[in-house]
């Protein structure tokens, strides 16, 4: 019942209706965005949706630390529960706390096998991730086997992996640095970018459809969750 | 007056791992400045014991548990150096320590580098914004790496580590080190290295000495411009090196790494005068207290001798000598033959006598200033007070004391060591605020609470050693609570008519949980008209109060309760306090289990460290125990996993978590928080309880 509340300001519903069905499972989603317009509050949102909807989430974070990823969910959860008034937040907190696991890596030794380790890990753990979070990959230095890979891996486990790379000013023109390359490896690829008091959520990339003028969104800057209007 | 000149004080901490080398490091530093005139070594080889490790249990341990100060002298300044202890489960004695530090030294075994104890106390010192040094000892141990433990202290603990020194050969063929600001060799001569020798760098490492200075001095510049042009002028002298390296310390932004082994005698001379050189002076800190004149607003304190008086009690021990409490001055001067005005209590008591320490031993003296760290005798207060002079009303601000999370019954074997079990309990809950000792009136038994399972069994032997007293102790029991999950409404009439006067007395109202669990508990009064007879208001209070000592589910204190008392009657006879106070009862027994209530269970915060082919398995023993992984961080083939575990899951977590990773894992735990207990475990307990009653004691 509150799911649908918590969730209702997810733009996960809005890609959903605007890119046909969302990312879809197996499928490798990018966003793209220049530093600190949002990337992981974005990200953290589309997570939390779906452990609100009782999936688990596997987060790795390069080069972040677990304490201020972790910061991110517990903000972002907050701000959802604060106009829902649930009498047992606490519970429902904790219950996603069990369903997500944060890792934080080094990039020097992020690799794609590094992230099936994990996931495998997960799934050994009774808790196969139904959404992998991979956050600050360095879009300079990331190769097409190794996208390949991710996406090889996103089939296997049956699950969305979202990518975040930062551009280098606040506009993004293209997929940035080697990911120019791999454009073919993405099934959704989105742009945050800051527009006047909201950030402005596009498409660049829809699965095969040529058209991705449908979606444009506007999002609240702080928590990247839709705005109230 | 015998007050020490404030730019050559140095108060210091030496925080580690255990084992790392702490206490032999404080026995070499202890016998270099001439304050002790033989070297001990640590776990009482010779029965004398290193004498920082004073307490009988620590020398058999050979760990230090208890935090001493000793007064030491260094090239003209004085030293007192605070003994903070390396066990987590006396969190509150290491951050007590660290308040009254200007600096530190944070030592490091060379062979195990750093290890997930030395985070919890850097992370401790960040906190508290303590300047440190390290020192990577045991260099002369085969394994010793000194440049891995350098990475460690920049990935781990994310500290701008910089080598002053490079070693002299290494493990069993370690000599000495370089000096990379004197570009000097040095080497430590004599039966106990007393003798420093300075000599030109052996040639072979000249060009790995360079090297090194080089990149020292790149990450040394970034602190002084002056540096900067001379490096560039190529006219670097050593002491615009040492100003910069002492800017950056002070601005927590430069960690020095310094090398040696302090059981061969190596290295520790060189660490004493990095302290001179760059550790704080109090002058260098700011320091705050809190104006209760003034709605607690925070006033800076300067060590000025002129300006009145403001000290903190940091430490009470009872030793051979009577009750010592050791003080940091924080402003004015405290003198022997001063009133002091303790700011809880507001009772003033006189300074007897005043002494510096130097472990057990002690040495009068007439006044301290401000910056100093000394002891007094006889005076009667708890650890963290605040003296003045009685002129301003400051206090240090208070310290955090969480509530203990585990308890046991204990007694004396033999009732003849009563007198003695009595006392020392007296002791440990002066000393340890987070220890406490009382009577559960149900069973009659002593009951000690504490924060962990370590922390009590260290009382425990303490009781043994010290006082003589053989103790049995019951199983541990995990302090649970209770508290209720929603508003319910309670309307209740206590009536009795058995010859003579009656009772009666009714109330309405309604009970409801304080959501933000600010306070405990709370009764508001909001009944109108008269309907309960102001007389009797708190007679319902009363009533209600002694209910929440013993909740109904499993028999824990109910907190996060609010009770408001909206209605009523009452009866120009039979009504009575007595009447009133039954009535809260029979509402409360009535009205609790339709509020939901629910059992919350203290949650420990863990972290395993280990090597990352462990992972999977160090995630399976907290899974096992209901444990909830917050987060996992690899690096360098460790990793380390975070995650929040309950208590009662913990019992026997050392054991298992040994065999699961060949000993290779290690961990630490600390409370975290109150946390709803999971259907299950509820049902359970409620079950236990309801067993445990069965025999009708219950009303």
């Amino acid at each position: 019942m509150y799911q649908k509340f918590l969730t209702a300001r997810s733009p996960v519903r809005l890609l959903e209706k605007g890119l046909h069905g969302g990312l879809g499972k197996g499928n490798l989603g990018l966003v793209l965005a220049g530093h600190g317009v949002g990337k992981t509050p974005f990200l953290v949102g589309v997570a939390l949706d779906e452990l609100i909807r009782g999936g688990n989430v596997l987060h790795v974070g390069i080069d972040q630390t677990v304490a201020h990823t972790r910061a991110h969910y517990d903000t972002l959860y907050d701000e959802l529960v604060s106009q829902a008034h649930l009498d047992d937040a606490a519970q429902l907190h904790a219950e996603i706390d069990r369903r997500r696991s944060i890792r934080a890596v080094t990039s020097a030794r992020f690799s794609a096998e590094k992230l099936r380790e994990a996931a495998k890990l997960q799934q050994e753990m009774g808790s196969p991730p139904a959404l992998v979070i991979l956050e600050n990959l360095d879009a300079a230095r990331a190769t097409r086997e190794e996208l390949r890979g991710l996406r090889a891996l996103a089939q296997e486990l049956g699950a969305e992996i979202w990518l975040s790379a930062a551009c280098a000013g606040e506009r993004v023109d293209g997929l940035p640095g080697a990911l120019a390359d791999s454009r073919d490896a993405f099934g959704v690829v989105l742009a945050l970018e800051p527009d006047g008091k909201h950030v402005a959520l596009r498409a660049l990339k829809d699965h095969e459809n040529p058209d991705v003028s449908a979606l444009r969104v506007a999002l609240d800057p702080r928590t990247l969750l839709l705005t109230r209007s | 007056m015998a007050t020490l000149e404030l730019s050559k004080i140095r108060n210091i901490g030496i925080s580690a791992h255990i084992d790392s080398g702490k206490t032999t490091l404080t026995e070499r530093i202890l016998y270099y400045t001439q304050r002790i005139h033989r070297i001990h070594e640590v776990k009482g080889k010779d029965q004398v014991g290193a004498t920082m490790d004073f307490m009988e249990l620590e020398r058999e341990r050979g760990i230090t548990i208890q935090s001493a100060a000793t007064y030491c002298e260094w090239k003209g300044s004085h030293v007192n150096i605070i003994d903070t202890p390396g066990h987590v489960d006396f969190t509150i004695e290491v951050e007590r320590s660290l308040r009254v530090l200007d600096g530190a030294i944070l030592v490091l075994c060379g062979v195990a580098g750093v290890q997930s104890q030395s985070m919890t106390v850097d992370r401790q010192m960040r906190r508290y914004k303590v300047p440190r040094l390290a020192f990577i000892n045991k260099l002369d141990r085969s394994g010793a790496n000194p440049r891995r433990v350098v990475e460690g202290l920049r990935d781990k603990l994310k500290l701008n580590a910089v080598p002053m020194q490079i070693p002299i050969g290494l493990e069993a063929d370690f000599r000495g080190v370089v000096d990379l600001v004197t570009m000097k060799a040095l080497r430590f001569e004599g039966d106990n290295g007393e003798h420093v020798v300075e000599e030109e760098i052996p040639a072979e490492l000249r060009g790995e000495a360079e090297a090194a200075r080089e990149q020292m001095l790149d990450a040394v510049s970034m602190f002084s411009d002056e540096l900067t042009e001379a490096i560039l002028d190529e006219k670097v002298s050593e002491e615009l090196i040492r100003d910069a390296v002492r800017k950056g310390v002070l601005s927590l932004q430069l960690c020095p790494v310094f090398l040696g082994s302090a059981y061969k005698n190596k290295g520790v001379q060189p660490l004493l005068d990095a302290v001179n050189a760059y550790l704080p002076s109090p002058e260098d800190v700011e320091n705050t207290a809190v104006d209760l004149a003034n709605n607690e607003q925070p006033i800076v304190l300067s060590p000025d001798p002129n300006k009145p008086l403001v000290a903190l009690a940091f430490k009470l021990e009872e030793g051979r000598y009577g009750q010592l409490t050791y003080v940091r001055v924080y402003q004015g001067v405290l003198s022997r033959g001063l009133t002091l005005t303790n700011a809880r209590t507001r009772r003033r008591v006189k300074v007897g006598r005043l002494v510096r320490m130097h472990a057990n031993e002690m040495e009068e003296i007439e006044a301290s200033a401000g910056g100093d760290i000394v002891a007094l005798f006889g005076i009667d207060c708890a650890s963290g007070d605040t003296f003045t002079d009685g002129s301003i009303e400051v206090a240090m601000s208070s310290m955090f004391v969480p509530d203990p999370v585990i308890s046991l019954s204990i007694k004396p074997k033999d009732s003849k060591s009563q007198a003695n079990f009595s006392k020392a309990l007296g002791r440990f809950v002066r000393e340890d605020p987070t220890f406490r000792a009382g009577v559960d009136p149900e069973s009659g038994e002593t009951v000690i609470s504490g924060m962990g399972e370590l922390h009590l069994d260290v009382y425990v032997e303490r009781m043994r050693r010290e006082y003589q007293v053989e103790v049995a102790t019951g199983a541990p029991q995990v302090a649970y609570r209770e508290t209720i999950s929603q508003r319910a409404d309670y309307n209740y009439t206590h009536k009795k008519q058995t010859g003579g006067s009656g009772q009666y007395g009714k109330i309405g109202g309604y009970i409801e949980p304080i959501t933000d669990r600010s306070k405990d508990f709370e009764f508001l009064d909001e009944v109108r008209g008269g309907a309960v007879p102001v007389e009797f208001i708190p007679s319902v209070e009363k009533g209600f109060r002694s209910m929440i000592g013993k909740g109904r589910l499993i028999g824990f204190p109910v907190i996060g309760l609010r009770v408001v008392l909206n209605d009523g009657a009452a009866h120009s006879v039979d009504s009575s306090d007595n009447a009133f106070q039954a009535a809260a009862r029979g509402a409360f027994r009535e009205v609790y289990p339709r509020a939901r209530p629910i059992i919350l269970e203290p949650l420990m915060k863990l972290a395993v460290e280990g090597p990352a082919e462990f992972q999977g398995a160090v995630l399976k023993t907290i899974l096992q125990r209901r444990g909830t992984v917050i987060g996992t961080t690899e690096a360098e083939g460790f990793c380390q996993v975070e995650a929040e575990v309950p208590l009662a899951e913990m019992f026997g977590y050392a054991t298992d978590l040994r065999s699961n990773t060949q000993g290779k894992a290690e961990f630490t735990l600390e409370f975290a928080r109150y946390s709803p207990a999971p259907r299950d475990v509820t049902e359970e307990l409620i079950k236990k309880y309801g067993n445990r009653v069965k025999g009708g004691d219950e009303e």
